[in-house]
């Protein structure tokens, strides 16, 4: 009985330190061993083992043992857990229909933990642990993606990877979404998808990216200047301060002075006055600008969705003066044509490798899936996503990059896009995408080579938790 | 000949690097052709390091301790050899000529009759490893005709007519002529089943076999009634929870045809697939060739295996189960003696969708299948 009290309270401590979900798994020491570890990219260390400790690796090697009190899971490979960039999993369906968002607007505003719980269960069980949301994915100049843990009913402050891991800007996504699936209380349909952009729309959307742009290096610009001004006048006023606290015995000695031939005089005694440097005004706040300023900056990758090559090229054009900004091409059908300019200015682009068919033949040519492996051939570096349109799609992520594969890209650059690859284009290399200790605990145990279609996850850890056995 | 025999078993050799930079279409030999492939996927087993042997178009031996003939050209591969697929629902070779919506009812109308063997739909079939397709009418009024199966190499129609197609779901239905109701589509499936000439007489003395072309369970239910009053064999096509009934399904006899199922599917419908392989219920796949891209068929399985469908089970329902529910079981479908030789060598595990096709071996032929860009340098870092 006693124990049981105790366990009650324990359990009632635990609710009261986060708002984790009751049914959540605790985070643990773990060992993983593993036959194969798959520590980052083309690296592979065999017979290995990850200590996990407060959710994160603490250690990778070859001759580690499990500490006391430690669970021991085990596979035949291990690798970091699969990064969907282009997911429409983790916020609101209004969020994602958000067509008035700006660069100001952020999608983690819009994360909802419990969101779509059984889709993000198979994501997790196909290996998909982090995905990239994005608010308003239409929206011209949209919000500020983030990156978060798709385990349903984290607490936000450990479901959060990233709140604004880039800025979204869209010149048309004019590929049909396809056939998507719905399921409605009678069974499940399929729906097809919408309409392509007009052309004209398209062009004057990436004006208005471009022109967003300079808007924002402008901001940056008064910003800086507003910032370098307010350092003179700083400079200046206390050179002033250091005059008068050098000069203060006579200063003092003829204010006296002054202050008592005007008392023998009768006359009023008026102060002398130190002529004030006037201090400089700020630029006028602007929130969105803030936001593109720092894209601008490089300080927040710039995501832009383009398909076509004339948008593509505008783009390329209108962004070339803009040397600190980190693109990344969204879709990107006809990328292939700039190639060799994506690879020399390092610009990666997001592919996403789904077999759309010809439901619409003009879009057909365009949407191809070699498109991954050519771009790579030409070395641009290619991300892999699962389109930001079919929050279900997130599950199916390692099947596309299997397609990708298949169509031309190297496994080694497949296992790039959706781990380390991912994570350094939305700038959260620091914690994900590699087994190195220091590292988040986002790891998976397969029971083949991960990517293989039919390899199987037998294990999902996601911040130190086991979220996936097989037997859950 | 000889010369040409060798550069494709050179150009099948997953590591050589040059390969050939596309299509090309290699006359057969005369001489037997003997395949040794890392394993062979038979449609009943899986032999390791097997040998097939292929003379006049047929498969002549198949096992490990298979003799080679003298004189036999020798294709060796790191791979793996199955059966071509059967993609069992499709327009490709023709697109436009499978669809009547004027009248509701067209028995008569047969789909082998307008396939195109030239047309451009079917090298993307062949190039994924897709060997024949059920050309299907529409679903319009309560029949649009009958299907034929199509060999995609070189468009010859290998069983026409193949099914009689008879509409259960709402697509036959119109506002504008009759059947404008699923009670009235039945009412004039009836009136059908009066016709004793033609193909309908034929579906009723079992001659031919139908296709149940249905959408919701209760169409499945419907077309299960239907075949069971009149004796009628064949298979329900369309209906993604079909499994969902698979205990009505086995006890009819019918087979199914699992619509293509795309990226993101619910786990619902791919849970009902397997439903399908436990009740012992006989299944194939479905393809929307042309519109539908070929890689949605090996997509559709790989999907069904990730949610706990047997491995082979899934490879049967893409091969040897397709063709028997085609007809076709005695001639294509599985690699044993006798059969026709209507072959694949995949780069790997065909389920393991990195896998891509590498050589076709079929209308006495053998096809090498374009090769994309590989990553060149950078796939050995």
């Amino acid at each position: 009985m006693h124990t049981n009290v105790g366990q009650a309270a324990l359990v009632l401590l635990a609710g009261t330190a986060s708002a984790q979900d009751a049914t959540l798994p605790a985070r643990e020491t773990l060992l993983v061993r593993a036959e194969h570890v798959l520590v980052s990219p083309g690296r592979v260390l065999d017979g290995a083992q990850v200590l996990v400790r407060d959710g994160r690796i603490v250690a990778v090697g070859t001759d580690l043992e499990a500490p006391e009190g430690a669970r021991v899971v085990e596979g035949r490979w291990v690798c970091a857990g699969f990064i969907d960039p282009w997911s429409a999993l983790g916020v609101g369906g209004d969020a994602l229909s958000e067509v008035n968002a700006t660069a100001a607007t952020r999608s983690i505003d819009g994360f909802d933990p419990f969101n779509l719980d059984h889709l993000r269960r198979e994501a997790l069980r196909a290996g998909v642990t982090s995905a990239r949301v994005q608010l308003g994915p239409q929206a011209r100049i949209g919000g500020q993606g983030a990156v978060v843990r798709l385990v349903p009913g984290l607490a936000p402050e450990e479901a959060i990877v990233s709140d604004a891991s880039n800025l979204w800007m869209t010149a048309g996504l004019s590929l049909p979404s396809g056939q998507q699936f719905v399921e409605t209380a009678d069974g499940v349909q399929m729906v097809s998808g919408d309409r392509a952009q007009d052309p004209f729309d398209r062009a004057e959307s990436v004006e208005r990216i471009v022109a967003a742009l300079q808007s924002g290096k402008n901001y940056l610009i008064a910003q800086n200047e507003h910032r370098h001004e307010l350092e003179d006048w700083k400079k200046k006023v206390a050179e002033k301060d250091a005059e008068l606290d050098k000069e203060f015995k006579k200063a003092k000695k003829d204010r006296e002075k002054a202050q008592k031939e005007a008392t023998e005089k009768d006359k009023k005694f008026e102060e002398k006055k130190f002529k004030d440097e006037k201090k400089p005004q700020a630029p006028r706040f602007d929130e969105d600008n803030e936001v593109i300023a720092r894209a601008v900056d490089g300080r927040l990758p710039l995501f832009v969705g383009v398909e076509r090559a004339a948008e593509i090229r505008s783009l390329l054009a209108g962004t070339e003066s803009l040397g600190r900004v980190r693109l990344v091409i969204a879709g990107g059908s006809e990328a292939g044509f700039q190639a060799s300019q994506l690879a020399e200015r390092r610009i990666p682009v997001m592919v996403w490798p789904t077999p759309l068919g010809r439901s619409r033949p003009d879009e057909l040519e365009a949407h191809d899936l070699s498109l991954a492996g050519r771009l790579a051939s030409h070395g641009v570096t290619v991300l892999l996503g699962s389109g930001g349109r079919d929050p279900a799609a997130t599950r199916d992520l390692p099947l596309l990059a299997g397609l990708a594969i298949a169509h031309g890209l190297s496994r080694d650059d497949a296992i790039e896009a959706l781990t380390i690859g991912a994570a350094r284009a939305l700038d959260v290399a620091d914690r994900i995408g590699t087994v190195e200790a220091g590292k988040d605990a986002d790891l998976l145990v397969l029971d083949g080579p991960p990517l293989e279609s039919t390899s199987t996850v037998r294990f999902t850890i996601a911040s130190g938790r086991v979220v996936v056995t097989p037997e859950n | 000949m000889i010369h040409n025999l060798l550069a494709f078993a050179a150009a099948a050799l997953p590591s050589v690097a040059p390969l050939a930079p596309a299509a090309t279409r290699l006359a057969s030999s005369d001489a037997p052709l003997a395949i040794r492939a890392r394993s062979v996927w038979t449609g009943t087993k899986v032999l390791e390091n097997a040998i097939v042997v292929v003379e006049d178009g047929r498969i002549r031996a198949v096992g490990t301790e298979v003799e080679i003939p003298d004189g036999a050209e020798v294709l060796e591969h790191e791979g793996v050899l199955t059966a071509g697929m059967i993609a069992l629902h499709g327009t490709a070779g023709a697109v436009g000529e499978t669809r009547d919506s004027t009248r509701p009812a067209m028995p008569e109308a047969r789909m082998g009759i307008p396939v195109d063997g030239r047309s451009a739909d079917f090298a993307p079939l062949w190039n994924a490893g897709i060997t024949s397709l059920l050309v299907t009418p529409d679903s319009s009024g309560i029949t649009s005709g009958t299907t034929a199966l199509v060999r995609t190499a070189d468009g010859k129609v290998l069983r026409d007519p193949a099914h009689l197609s008879l509409v259960f779901s709402n697509e036959g239905l119109s506002s504008n002529r009759e059947p404008t109701s699923r009670s009235g589509a039945l009412a004039l499936l009836n009136e059908l089943f009066k016709k004793s000439s033609g193909v309908v007489a034929d579906a009723k003395s079992g001659k031919l076999t139908c296709l149940f072309e249905v959408r919701e369970r209760d169409d499945v239910l419907r077309a299960i009634a239907f075949a069971k009053d009149r004796k009628l064999s064949g298979a329900l096509h369309g209906a993604w929870l079909s499994g969902e009934l698979s205990e009505p399904i086995r006890d009819s006899g019918l087979f199914v045809i699992v619509p293509a199922l795309g990226v993101g599917t619910p786990k619902r419908a791919l849970d009902a697939v397997v439903r399908l392989e436990k009740d012992g219920v006989v299944f194939g796949f479905g393809l929307d060739a042309p519109w539908n891209h070929p890689d949605l068929l090996r997509l559709s399985a790989a999907l069904c295996v990730r949610a706990g469908l047997d491995s082979q089970a899934a490879w049967r329902g893409l091969t040897a189960n397709a063709a028997k529910i085609s007809g076709v079981e005695a001639r294509i479908g599985r690699i044993e003696r006798g059969l026709e030789a209507d072959l694949v060598l995949w780069s790997g595990d065909p389920l393991d969708l990195a896998t891509r096709a590498e050589v076709v071996i079929t209308a006495g032929k053998a096809l090498t299948v374009e090769r994309p860009n590989q990553n060149g340098a950078k796939e050995s870092k």
